[in-house]
């Protein structure tokens, strides 16, 4: 066998290849891609070898403490450190049993100390932002290299939602992959994606949101729109719903130039308003606007989706949603299903949909997974 | 202001350190905070025995806070410093009970002492984590340094150079071990993938 330094495994275990499926940056997502526009054949084995890579941080992180374990070993660290400090330092032996007298009080200790200084270090992590630019830009940095990036990949045959850290909502369609960090970012919210997704994105203008996927970068600073990149196609779409996006190609830019272009707070190059759309060449990096919309039948319930309801029985409406984000909400259907709701709910995230909804009904809710639960009285 | 100068740099990791040195329990508890977890897990894959993991990431940490007038001033990896202490402190203990040893054999059937494990199993029942866990057993055959080295590549992120540095040994072997952990893994996935098309099959019928 010859060597291939683009086998699988030669990928699984280059440090090149580990750094762009686990930190995805303009800069190696752009050398990434362009090796495999260069490379078509190696499409398959990339994809592969990606999943091995995110299988592979995955397993080898199961073992990690239960919240009871981590108490344990806080409390016996807690305790030993007082024990220091009030006798000499030379003590060897374990002091279990006035580990035990103490325990509730240190317990109680120990999380108020936790909590206490995981608040105030964010506080004036926070504060510094806002005061100078230099040195937390720093700290926000190690924070992202220290944070997990998060890879979702639907192998469903159903759409997949995925609500980010910042309020906004991703419905991943089946095939798709999403990639993003939970870190907090300074200057703006990335997302990588490959496959059809459709963004409602939570306005913040300070924050731009970009999207990377095959050389295109989306950036809209709220709003909502699909995104086509499926592996298949030779182009990738971009539609928007609401609002306005603007789209470029990062194929022929250094990494500076991209961050410049990102951190814009307003929206250059080709601009897309409502109803708009565009397709890009993933060969040439050519940008085409489309001309109007062609309906595909079945194509993206959620894009097409209206959520605009006139006196509408609440049953409807969770049903609207339920269909179009691929959720179970649940609810008092006895007091709550007939009650009518008058509300426009377009391009808005999953989550303030809810909200809007809920505050209409006087009601509460609760999301874990794709699970709803919604607690109200019911209408009078 | 010149507090929130100073407390603002917390926020990394050799920062914390010299505030540790300075006998700031505050910083003291936010390493505790970000490292407890992933040492622990580190451990569990030099030792199955879950007690003696929890007594050295304990007895890492009362090391830490007791000798921190001695720590050294530069170092330049927090982490690396924490890994290489844990994987000592195991070590020592092993030596001390040398029957954990046989224990490591039984994790094939059942995983004991980890409570952790059968949550997230229970949690995702979808087929993605389905074929994670498969993986996961797989992981469980390999010979243990082969385990040790991909966690510490692929979980905590360390460089090849970083993890020679923490198991003790040179940077081709550590090359050595994930290369052939790597090809194993393959090698039982065609096999895997086979036994569950035959089990896709058999369910349709």
């Amino acid at each position: 066998m010859k060597h291939d330094p683009y086998a699988l495994t030669e990928l699984i275990r280059s440090d090149e290849f580990i750094e762009w499926v686990m930190r995805p940056d303009a800069s190696n997502e752009k050398r990434w891609q362009t090796f495999l526009e260069n490379n078509p054949d190696k499409k398959q084995t990339v994809e592969a070898a990606r999943e091995y890579v995110i299988l592979l941080a995955k397993d080898t992180g199961r073992d990690q403490p239960t919240k009871k374990q981590s108490d344990r070993m806080w409390n016996a660290v807690e305790s030993r450190m007082h024990e220091a400090e009030n006798e000499s330092l030379a003590i060897e032996e374990p002091a279990k049993g006035r580990m035990i007298s103490g325990w509730r009080w240190m317990r109680v200790a120990a999380s108020a100390a936790l909590i206490l200084s995981i608040g105030s270090v964010s506080y004036w992590f926070y504060y510094k932002q806002s005061v100078s630019g230099k040195a937390p830009n720093l700290a926000a940095m190690q924070d992202l290299k220290t944070d997990k990036i998060i890879q979702r990949h639907n192998d469903s045959d159903k759409p997949m939602m995925i609500l980010l850290t910042d309020g906004s909502s991703v419905v991943l369609q089946p095939g798709g992959r999403l990639s993003y960090s939970e870190a907090v970012n300074a200057k703006r919210r990335e997302v990588a994606l490959t496959g059809k997704a459709f963004f409602e994105i939570v306005k913040n203008k300070e924050k731009p949101f970009l999207v990377y996927s095959y050389g295109l970068a989306t950036k809209v600073l709220g709003t909502s729109f699909m995104i086509d990149a499926s592996e298949a196609n030779k182009d990738i779409r971009v539609e928007v719903k609401t609002g306005t996006v603007s789209v470029f190609s990062i194929n022929n830019l250094d990494k500076k130039e991209i961050e410049e272009e990102s951190d814009k707070q307003e929206l250059t190059g080709i601009t897309l308003s409502q109803d708009q759309r565009i397709a890009f060449s993933k060969e040439s990096g050519k940008i085409t606007k489309l001309s109007a919309q062609v309906l595909e039948t079945g194509d993206m319930d959620i894009l097409r989706q209206e959520f605009v309801f006139d006196e509408t029985p609440v049953h409807e409406v969770f049903r609207k949603m339920e269909i179009a984000y691929n959720v179970q909400i649940s609810y008092d259907k006895v007091q709550m299903g007939n009650c009518t709701l008058n509300a426009t709910l377009i391009g808005q995230p999953f989550k303030e949909k809810l909200e809007a909804i809920c505050n209409a009904l006087d009601a509460e809710y609760e999301i874990n997974d794709n699970l709803v639960s919604i607690v109200g009285k019911g209408c009078k | 202001m010149i507090n929130f100068d100073v407390l603002a740099g917390e926020k990394t990791d050799q920062q914390l350190w010299q505030r540790i040195r300075e006998g700031d329990e505050q910083a003291f508890t936010i390493i505790f905070e970000r490292y407890h977890r992933t040492l622990y897990n580190y451990g569990s894959k030099l030792t199955s025995n879950s007690a003696i993991v929890e007594d050295a990431v304990q007895d890492v940490f009362i090391d830490v806070w007791r000798l921190r007038n001695n720590l050294t001033d530069n170092v330049t990896s927090v982490k690396f410093y924490l890994y290489r202490a844990l994987r000592r402190r195991i070590h020592l203990a092993q030596d001390k009970f040398p029957v954990t040893e046989e224990i490591a054999f039984l994790t094939e059937n059942e995983t004991p002492a980890n409570p952790a494990n059968s949550e997230t199993i229970l949690i995702d029942v979808e087929s993605a984590s389905r074929r994670a866990k498969q993986i996961q057993n797989l992981l469980s055959q390999l010979p243990q340094r082969q385990v040790e080295a991909l966690t510490l590549r692929y979980f905590d992120d360390f460089s090849v150079e970083e993890i020679a540095g923490i198991m003790g040994v040179s940077e081709k072997s550590v090359r050595n071990f994930i290369y052939k952990a790597l090809t194993s893994l393959r090698h039982n996935r065609q096999i895997l993938i086979i036994s569950s098309l035959i089990f896709c099959l058999l369910g349709v019928f």
